[in-house]
Formats: structure tokens, C-alpha cells, sequence
């Protein structure tokens, strides 16, 4: 059994585990593109642009690329906005951690070496380990292959570490693994095929996975280009990128430790994989030269696999039990409520209550929309909140920001509901809808893209938004207020659009 | 949609009415105005635009699942169907107008070499070069592409229309060759239009890719195939 362990509890920023990461990353970035065990081969299984990846210097012009079918068997896979999120990234880090360790045995390291984790929830583990963030390493000077210098950081100024007051885990909180467009998003994203980059990003993907990808590549402010980290087509190449995920396939697995509220999928499309229905299957290069396919039913069980973490603790507390209801006045309906349960189940209607009347374009520092309100669909909504204590589910709220476009995936922002007119909106966190992290809109704007450029949607849920007015009176309004402010004032050139920013109701 | 197309070819096959399986005299002469006056009258206007519309119906109907879908989850409750039917009558006018041209070069076709197999040769040649190229390429990646649309009142009623109308357009770009076909052949029309429209449907599960020349066939559609019939016989 192997054991991942926390990168900053090694004993040291170059104890042995690191150290041997460094110098399996070393040996694995010395070996020419065209090896599908060369570290830019396995980058390029999770996203390639080979213009992008010209211009930040990982790819020479005319440099041999390798043949047609095992391009097309392996490369361009990654699975994001879709349920393959979690057991796609697992297989990849499998297959990934089995190449570095066939390495490191072969360099006389330990048999039992894993891959570590970087948990930056844990207090002051939230700056980026600082065997990655020097050029200068044990074995040599100004060659540490575990240091890239396209890693920006949260203020683009080369300081990384991870913004704790942009990320959270509330998608912990979420029992179901499975959402739907428009409304819950569930746990671990839509259902979906194979979806190299999908439109609808699962809670956990999107909050802290994207959001640690755009605080930890950011952007080069000079000429605009992305941290690695910041595009998927990228991000492979940064060796910080696996110990991110490491924490993600961790919590993954601290989720499915609340069952029977947290459990993962249990059709057959999602088990058995894409390629049970004919479309690609998840394939992986391994050291001795071999293919590994594997199958989402094949990642769900850790032990099974053969490695756990070191710490699989609650990474939040156990929510209180049906606490939303508590706060509706229904305390009465709560006491039946089934211990560990935010409420009882939602039912999946999502229906539409309102939306904005023109395209939005985030720029400069903040920018605002008012989305108008059906006002049949809001009294339902009223009348289901007012219902609660008989009903015990109240309907669930979703804000939608449709159809993302944009160039720069470092781009963050932070988006308010019903703020005051003129209000600072750091006075007001209890109106905080989300933050949202733009990783991967590049991809998803582009026309002729597997997307077809419709660029990404992204849905916060406002429930609690929506509770505080109904309690205040405040929800009988003709529209809601929503403003967007960018983490930094977007230059001049740097343009987001949004497509539509709409409301939905997920209830009965 | 699959009902609504079931129930356009049942009325179609019902006694063949309103089929476009263009008929024609078989005594070959010479492309005259008698001649293409014969060619009316054996092919009446009404009754090609009847037979080109249920054509539609057989065989785009299935073909609007997606954006169908994206129109009644983008709209109200209340102005589903409204919505619905607004980009279906657009996208429909699209292809009614493409029909009127396709037909017609279809009726020239048969009046200047009414038994020859030369003109099928030529139309499938073509069809098939279309079919490789970027354009069609770009235009099928445009039919993946679906505009967010306005929620309220007329502005919503106008996005509905825009979205059929620009939909259309793709549609007929990418698939105004393969519709030409069956409108080529009379002996096996249906057989003809199933083909095509098999074909179609089995293009759109492709995903968008960047345009350029290349071969372009439903693989998706086929590795799909494989597996149910896989999955079946284990089960079996």
C-alpha cells in the first residue's frame, strides 16, 4: 500500500519523498517529446496547444512529434465539466506517480515512494512548498526541475501561494455527485461522455480546483501570457500541478467517507466509462511500455488501488442538520430531517425566474447587471421558502453566468447579489455568491473547438442569498442586482463577455 | 421530436404521397419549353414543396434534439413552446428556401439528361467532396454552437427566430449536398433519404474540430454502434 503524504509534513522542503519527485521529474523531462513516458508526452495527455505551448518555449518549432495514433490514443483527454472529472484525474495521477517511481527505483530510491500532496487548507500550508519555488536544488545549481518560472501567483507579481479568502470547501457539503445544467451541479460534475473541456464545471472542480489553477499559474502582466497552471493546455507541465491534484483525488475520497448521503454514481454510463458507449476510452502510458485503459468503476475504491493519504480527515465540519431549514423558521420540518443532511433531497425541476437583457462585459474593476425577474416564477419560488415547514424542501436557488468568453484563464472574479447601489462589496460577504475562476475559457471560446466556442458557464448556487431577502421582505422585487468584481481591474483589451446572467429554481 | 419524425415518414411511406422521388418522361427529348412544361406538370409545385417539407420533417427533425433542448431550457415555462415553435418555422423557412434551389436544379438536371446516370454520378461526386472540406467542417461546428437567448417578450421572441434562422443557414451549409441526393435518384428515394439521414444524424455526434480538408465519416456513430451490440450480446 502506498501512502500519499502532506508535502509540508515531510520534515523538511527537501525530504527524501520530494526529493525523489525531483529527480523522477528530472529524468522524465530529459527524454524527447515523441516518448510517451517524457514528461511534455504526459503534460500533452492532459491538454496541448502547441502555439501556446510555442510561445511560453516548451515546444520548438519543426521538433518531432509523436506519431499520428499515439497522439490520438493518448493525448488531449483530460475530462473537465463532466463526471469523469474525478475518476479521470485519479487514473492520470496513478499512471503519472507509477512512471516517477519506476524511475526512482531505477535510480536506487524507495520501492514504496508516492506521490505527495500540497493540502493548502491547512494553516500557513497555503504558500507553494519551497522545494518548487527555487531554481537551486540539493543535486544542483539552477537546475531544479521541480522550479518553472511561469508561476505567477495570486497578484501576478511571482509570490505564490494560495489565496485562502478565494477558495473554500463548500462542494464537500454537496450529498449528491451528479448535477444538472443550470441547477446543482452536484459534487462532481454533469453527466456527460467524453468531454475534453466541458461547459459545466462540478463544485469541487470549480471550487478549490479551479480557483487554486488561476491563484498559483496567474499571468505574466507583461506580455499577458498564462502561468502554466493557469490553462489546461499547460497546466501538465508544471510539476506542482500533480500535488494539487493529489489533494483534489483526496478529497474526493474524504467525500465518499459520509455515505450513505455521499456516494458515487452508480449508473452504468459513468461506470463502465466513454468507452463502453464508443467513445474514447481513458488510456495511459506506463513505464514498461505498456497501455493502461482504465474505467471510472475501476477508481472507486482506493484500497482497491492499492495507496491511500495520510490524513483523510473531515475537511469541514459535518454540516447541522438541515440548518437551511432552521434558518427558513421551519424547525419543526428540520427535527426530521435526516442527521448529516444540509435538507432533504431536492427534486431536479430546474426552471428558469429570470434573466439579463443584454450581454455582459466584465472590464475594469467591477462591473453590474440587473436580472429581471418572471414575477409567476419568483412568487413560486416565495411560496415554496414560505412553505418550508410543511414542506420541508424549499426550492434551491442557481445563479448562472452563461457563456463565458474570454482569452485570459487567470482571469477571477468575485460575484454579488442584491448589493446595496453603490455599497463596497467587501462590506458585504453575506451577499457574496462565489468566486469564480476562468480556467479553461480559453479552450471553450474557440469557434472551431470541441465546444464549438460557446465558451464556459458557471452556476452558483444563492439559496442563501435568496433566504436573507424572503426573510427581509425583500424578495418581491421586479429584479435582482448582480456585480461582478475581477480580483485585479481587468486592462484595457482584456474583455469577458458574458453571454446571458440568469436565475434558475431547482424544486418541485 | 423522434415521435413528430416517426409520424412524418409514416405519412410519407402512406402511399408514397407527397414523395419527392421526382418523376420525369422516359422518352428522352431535347430541353425545350414543352418539355420542361411536362416536367411541371408531372411534378406539380404544390405538391414538391409538400413532398420537400415532410422531406424535412423525416429527416432534420432529429437533427434539432440539441438545440431544441438548449431553447426549452433557456426560455420560461410559460413561453416553451412559443419559443420552440418560432426557431423550428425559422430554421424551416432556411430549408424551404434552400429546397426551392436544390429542386430546381434537381427538375434541370432531369430536363437536360433525364436517363442518364452521369448527373447522380456528378451530384454524389460533389457531395462527397463537400464533404471533406473545411467548409463543411466549419459549418458543422456552427451547428454545435448554441447563442444564449433573451428570456423575456419580444426580444426573446426575436433571439428564438435569430437562433432558428442562423441555425439553418449552418444546417443547410453542412448538409445541402447530402439532401441533394436522394432528390437525384428516383428508384430507392426512400431507401436514399433513410441513408442520408442516418448519415446526418451520425455526423452531429462528431465533436467540432478545427477545419480543414480531411475524411470525414460517423466513426463516433460506429464505435457507439459496436459497443451496444457488445454490451448485448454479454448480456445475451
Amino acid at each position: 500500500m502506498y501512502t500519499r503524504q502532506n508535502v509540508w509534513e515531510l520534515g523538511g522542503p527537501w525530504a527524501d519523498p520530494i526529493l525523489w519527485y525531483a529527480r523522477g521529474v528530472a529524468a522524465m523531462q530529459a527524454r524527447a517529446l515523441a516518448l510517451p513516458t517524457a514528461w511534455r508526452f504526459y503534460a500533452a495527455i492532459h491538454g496541448l496547444d502547441q502555439g501556446l505551448w510555442q510561445q511560453l518555449g516548451y515546444l520548438s518549432p519543426g521538433e518531432q512529434m509523436p506519431s499520428q495514433p499515439l497522439q490520438t490514443q493518448f493525448w488531449l483527454q483530460c475530462q473537465h465539466g463532466s463526471w469523469f472529472f474525478l475518476p479521470w484525474h485519479r487514473g492520470y495521477l496513478l499512471a503519472f506517480e507509477a512512471n516517477i517511481r519506476a524511475v526512482v527505483v531505477q535510480l536506487g530510491g524507495p520501492a514504496d515512494w508516492a506521490l505527495p500532496y500540497w493540502n493548502y487548507f491547512k494553516p500557513n500550508e497555503n504558500p507553494l512548498p519551497p522545494a518548487f519555488g527555487s531554481p537551486d536544488w540539493p543535486d544542483g545549481k539552477g537546475n531544479n526541475p521541480l522550479y518553472i518560472p511561469q508561476r505567477y501567483g495570486p497578484n501576478n507579481d511571482g509570490n505564490v501561494y494560495v489565496d485562502l479568502s478565494q477558495v473554500n470547501l463548500n462542494a464537500m457539503n454537496d450529498p449528491d455527485f451528479s448535477g444538472i445544467p443550470n441547477g446543482d451541479r452536484g459534487f462532481g460534475g454533469i453527466d456527460t461522455g467524453f468531454e475534453h473541456g466541458g461547459q459545466y464545471h462540478g463544485q469541487l472542480e470549480m471550487q478549490p480546483h479551479d480557483q487554486v489553477h488561476g491563484l498559483v499559474g496567474g499571468q505574466d502582466p507583461s506580455p499577458g501570457l498564462p502561468g502554466l497552471m493557469s490553462d489546461p493546455d499547460t497546466a501538465g507541465i508544471d510539476p506542482i500541478f500533480y500535488l494539487h491534484h493529489a489533494n483534489i483525488d483526496r478529497l474526493w475520497q474524504i467525500w465518499t467517507q459520509n455515505p450513505p448521503t455521499n456516494a458515487d454514481p452508480t449508473d452504468p454510463k459513468w461506470l463502465n466509462g466513454p468507452a463502453s458507449i464508443g467513445q474514447r476510452a481513458f488510456s495511459m502510458p506506463m513505464p514498461d511500455g505498456t497501455s493502461w485503459n482504465y474505467t471510472p468503476t475501476q477508481m472507486v475504491n482506493m484500497s482497491a488501488l492499492g495507496y491511500t493519504y495520510d490524513d483523510l480527515s473531515a475537511a469541514v465540519p459535518t454540516p447541522q442538520p438541515a440548518q437551511r431549514l432552521l434558518a427558513l423558521g421551519a424547525a419543526a420540518a428540520a427535527v426530521n430531517v435526516r442527521p448529516g443532511a444540509t435538507t432533504v433531497p431536492t427534486p431536479t425541476n430546474v426552471e428558469l425566474v429570470g434573466a439579463s437583457q443584454a450581454p455582459l462585459t466584465i472590464q475594469g474593476s467591477q462591473v453590474s447587471t440587473s436580472v429581471k425577474l418572471d414575477p409567476n416564477v419568483r412568487r413560486k419560488v416565495s411560496a415554496s421558502l414560505a412553505a418550508a415547514a410543511e414542506t420541508a424542501a424549499p426550492d434551491r436557488v442557481f445563479l448562472n453566468l452563461e457563456n463565458i468568453r474570454g482569452t485570459k484563464d487567470a482571469t477571477r472574479f468575485k460575484v454579488y447579489v442584491s448589493l446595496p447601489q453603490g455599497a463596497n462589496a467587501a462590506h458585504y460577504p453575506e451577499l457574496l455568491a462565489g468566486d469564480v475562476s476562468l480556467f479553461g475559457v480559453r479552450k471553450a471560446s474557440l469557434k472551431d473547438g470541441e465546444h464549438a466556442g460557446q465558451g464556459l458557464t458557471h452556476v452558483l448556487e444563492i439559496s442563501d442569498i435568496v433566504d436573507k431577502l424572503h426573510l427581509r421582505n425583500q424578495l418581491d422585487a421586479d429584479s435582482l442586482d448582480v456585480r461582478i468584481v475581477p480580483d485585479k481591474p481587468l486592462p484595457a483589451g482584456e474583455q469577458i463577455s458574458v453571454g446571458r446572467v440568469s436565475i434558475f429554481r431547482q424544486g418541485a | 421530436m423522434l415521435f413528430l419524425t416517426a409520424a412524418a415518414w409514416i405519412l410519407l411511406m402512406a402511399g408514397r404521397r407527397g414523395s419527392l422521388a421526382l418523376t420525369h418522361c422516359a422518352i428522352a427529348m431535347p430541353a425545350s419549353a414543352a418539355s420542361f412544361q411536362m416536367l411541371l406538370a408531372l411534378n406539380p409545385p404544390v405538391s414538391l414543396a409538400t413532398g420537400w417539407a415532410l422531406m424535412l420533417a423525416t429527416m432534420m427533425l432529429p437533427l434539432l434534439i440539441a438545440p431544441v433542448r438548449h431553447v426549452h431550457n433557456s426560455s420560461f415555462t410559460h413561453r416553451r413552446g412559443r419559443a420552440i415553435a418560432l426557431f423550428v418555422a425559422a430554421y424551416a423557412v432556411v430549408w424551404m428556401a434552400a429546397g426551392v434551389m436544390l429542386i430546381a436544379l434537381a427538375l434541370a438536371i432531369r430536363l437536360i439528361a433525364p436517363e442518364s446516370i452521369v448527373p447522380v454520378a456528378v451530384a454524389a461526386a460533389l457531395a462527397m467532396l463537400w464533404q471533406f472540406s473545411p467548409l463543411k467542417q466549419r459549418s458543422l461546428n456552427r451547428c454545435h454552437s448554441h447563442r444564449e437567448l433573451a428570456a423575456f417578450g419580444r426580444s426573446a421572441d426575436i433571439d428564438a427566430v435569430r437562433f432558428g434562422f442562423t441555425h439553418g443557414i449552418w444546417c443547410v451549409c453542412s448538409c445541402w449536398g447530402l439532401m441533394f441526393l436522394p432528390l437525384m435518384i428516383s428508384r430507392g428515394h426512400a431507401a436514399a433519404m433513410v441513408a442520408v439521414s442516418a448519415w446526418m444524424f451520425a455526423e452531429r455526434l462528431e465533436r467540432p474540430m478545427p477545419a480543414r480538408w480531411r475524411l470525414r465519416g460517423p466513426s463516433t456513430a460506429l464505435r457507439m454502434l459496436v459497443a451496444q451490440v457488445g454490451m448485448k450480446l454479454q448480456l445475451g
